[in-house]
């Protein structure tokens, strides 16, 4: 089995998510912007699940 | 296996031990959601004299109350409507409606959030890879797009992979047929009804043989038993010279077991739920392989609508045998749900299971794949029908199968039944949840 750089991409995952939020909160309100966001925002929990939940445990 | 043969590598070869660490903390959280968000569970813990953090161990779990479907249908028709108090996130953020299938009674309403419907693709992308889905595949859904969440979420898991979707909703049988011969479809999902209905459709009203005349190499088969049956799965693949992989969910519960290429039981989905089984008639957990008892299970990462040790009464039991050949560690159950408890009755003293009457019926390839039980009451006995066809390539010769059908019957039921053969095609013929097995002693 490879060895898969769970933490690394952690991080990755969180700077998404930082950056996600922070182009909401500056939309300005625009529908075509917020919406979109939390589509993003939805896919990145995926990407939590699937590697983010894991750090602490293995 | 090489890792390119999972979704996830990572949490699909995850050992044991870690395992239960990573479902402990899952659990905890989805707990702590449910108590600060949904009146429902606050009320139902509380009453319980239960806090979240009373739940310290694995072992704890099981002092968590249960929930059953009748605890869902009270909560719900009040505000939030039509979600009532088990809506656990602000009503606005709801984008889907969905519904159970109202088999037992009142439909449950299920919303999804964006981020809930991810996770139902997400979970199912997990069973579809290791189907062996890719995105070379096309893949037909013959399904109505309705209220029912079906296989929508199949739909969503597919394109997640990158196959190609056809959606082949409004469509009529032969014409869903044609269009899969049309496109070159190597994949679909359906009931087993509904596989099994296809094809003799197929055979009969188009003289299309799907094993010779079309392209499918994988079918998934949900919504009911039938792939865990070993002679109905036969008769599947044999009609459509497919593999035929069994998946099980449920609208409350989600995704949560799917067969991997072995076909060597059912995995469960243990980075997307705890499955715990107990005993039908005790409560006592089941651990260990060797007994059949009803599934209690929990949802994680599912927020709107959480589901919380649910008694979902689907009849399981544990796999022998701990390690799988595809190298997943997911924790396998033997064969699959093979019943539920709702069905499972005693007739003439003895418990019926009618799965079990299945496996004979299809195991006999003399019958056809249709039949019907019919159980009522004279004066105080039971007493229990069962109606088959000849299948059309034999001649109908009752007196021919009918010893060893009452054999196997006695064999594999304990019990002994009224027989009745029809003509091929005359018993009613299902589209979606069949119900083949009618109880009416209390109606009587």
């Amino acid at each position: 089995m490879a060895e898969y750089k769970i933490e690394n991409m952690a991080k990755k995952i969180e700077m998404l998510r930082q950056t996600a939020t922070e182009l909401k909160r500056i939309s300005g309100g625009i529908q075509a912007v917020d919406r979109n966001v939390d589509r993003i925002l939805a896919s990145i929990k995926m990407l939590e699940i699937n590697i983010s939940d894991l750090v602490g445990t293995i | 296996m090489d890792s390119g043969e999972y979704w996830n590598p990572v949490l699909e070869t995850l050992p044991r031990e870690k395992m239960q660490r990573f479902q402990l903390e899952k659990f905890k959280k989805i707990l702590n959601w449910a108590y600060e968000n949904s009146p429902f569970y606050r009320n139902l813990y509380k009453e319980a004299g239960l806090e979240p953090g009373d739940i310290k161990t694995l072992d704890d779990i099981g002092n968590v109350p249960k929930t059953e479907k009748s605890m869902l249908r009270e909560a719900q028709g009040v505000d939030p409507y039509p979600y009532g108090t088990i809506l656990s996130v602000p009503l606005e953020q709801v984008t889907e409606y969905r519904q159970t299938s109202g088999t037992t009674g009142q439909p449950v309403y299920h919303p999804e959030t964006w981020q809930d419907w991810e996770w139902s693709a997400e979970s199912w992308a997990y069973a579809l890879y290791a189907y062996g889905y890719r995105n070379t595949d096309r893949v037909f859904l013959p399904f109505g797009y309705s209220v029912n969440i079906a296989f929508w979420a199949g739909h969503y898991a597919a394109e997640k992979i990158g196959c190609e979707v056809v959606p082949g909703g409004v469509l009529d049988t032969e014409a869903r047929i044609l269009k899969m011969k049309e496109l070159k479809a190597t994949a679909f999902m359906a009931t087993p009804t509904y596989i099994l209905g296809m094809a003799e459709t197929a055979r009969k009203k188009l003289g299309i043989n799907p094993a010779k005349d079309l392209y499918i190499r994988k079918i998934t088969a949900a919504g009911e038993p039938g792939a865990c049956v070993p002679a109905t799965k036969k008769r599947m693949e044999e009609a459509w010279g497919a593999k035929v992989y069994d998946q099980v969910g449920a609208t409350e519960i989600g995704h949560w077991g799917f067969e991997c290429q072995a076909q060597a039981g059912l995995h469960v989905l243990e980075a997307f739920h705890l499955v715990e089984i107990e005993d039908i008639e005790t409560g006592a957990a089941i651990t260990e392989p060797g007994k059949k008892g009803s599934m209690v299970v929990t949802t994680f990462d599912r927020f709107a609508h959480p589901c919380i040790r649910f008694d979902s009464k689907d009849i399981i039991e544990w796999n022998p045998t701990e390690k799988c050949e595809c190298g997943r560690t997911f924790r396998r159950l033997k064969g699959g749900v093979v019943g539920r408890a709702d069905d499972i009755t005693k007739v003439k003293g003895v418990l019926l299971a009618p799965t079990a009457i299945e496996e004979v019926v299809r195991d006999i390839p003399e019958l056809g794949d249709e039949y019907e039980v019919v159980v009522i009451k004279k004066g105080d006995i039971d007493d229990i029908t069962l109606k088959v066809e000849i299948a059309p390539d034999f001649k109908p010769n009752v007196k021919a199968v009918e010893p060893k059908l009452i054999q196997q019957l006695r064999l594999k039921t304990g019990l002994r039944y009224n027989l009745e053969f029809h003509d091929y095609g005359t018993l009613p013929r299902y589209a979606v949840k069949a119900k083949r097995f009618k109880d009416l002693r209390h109606k009587e």
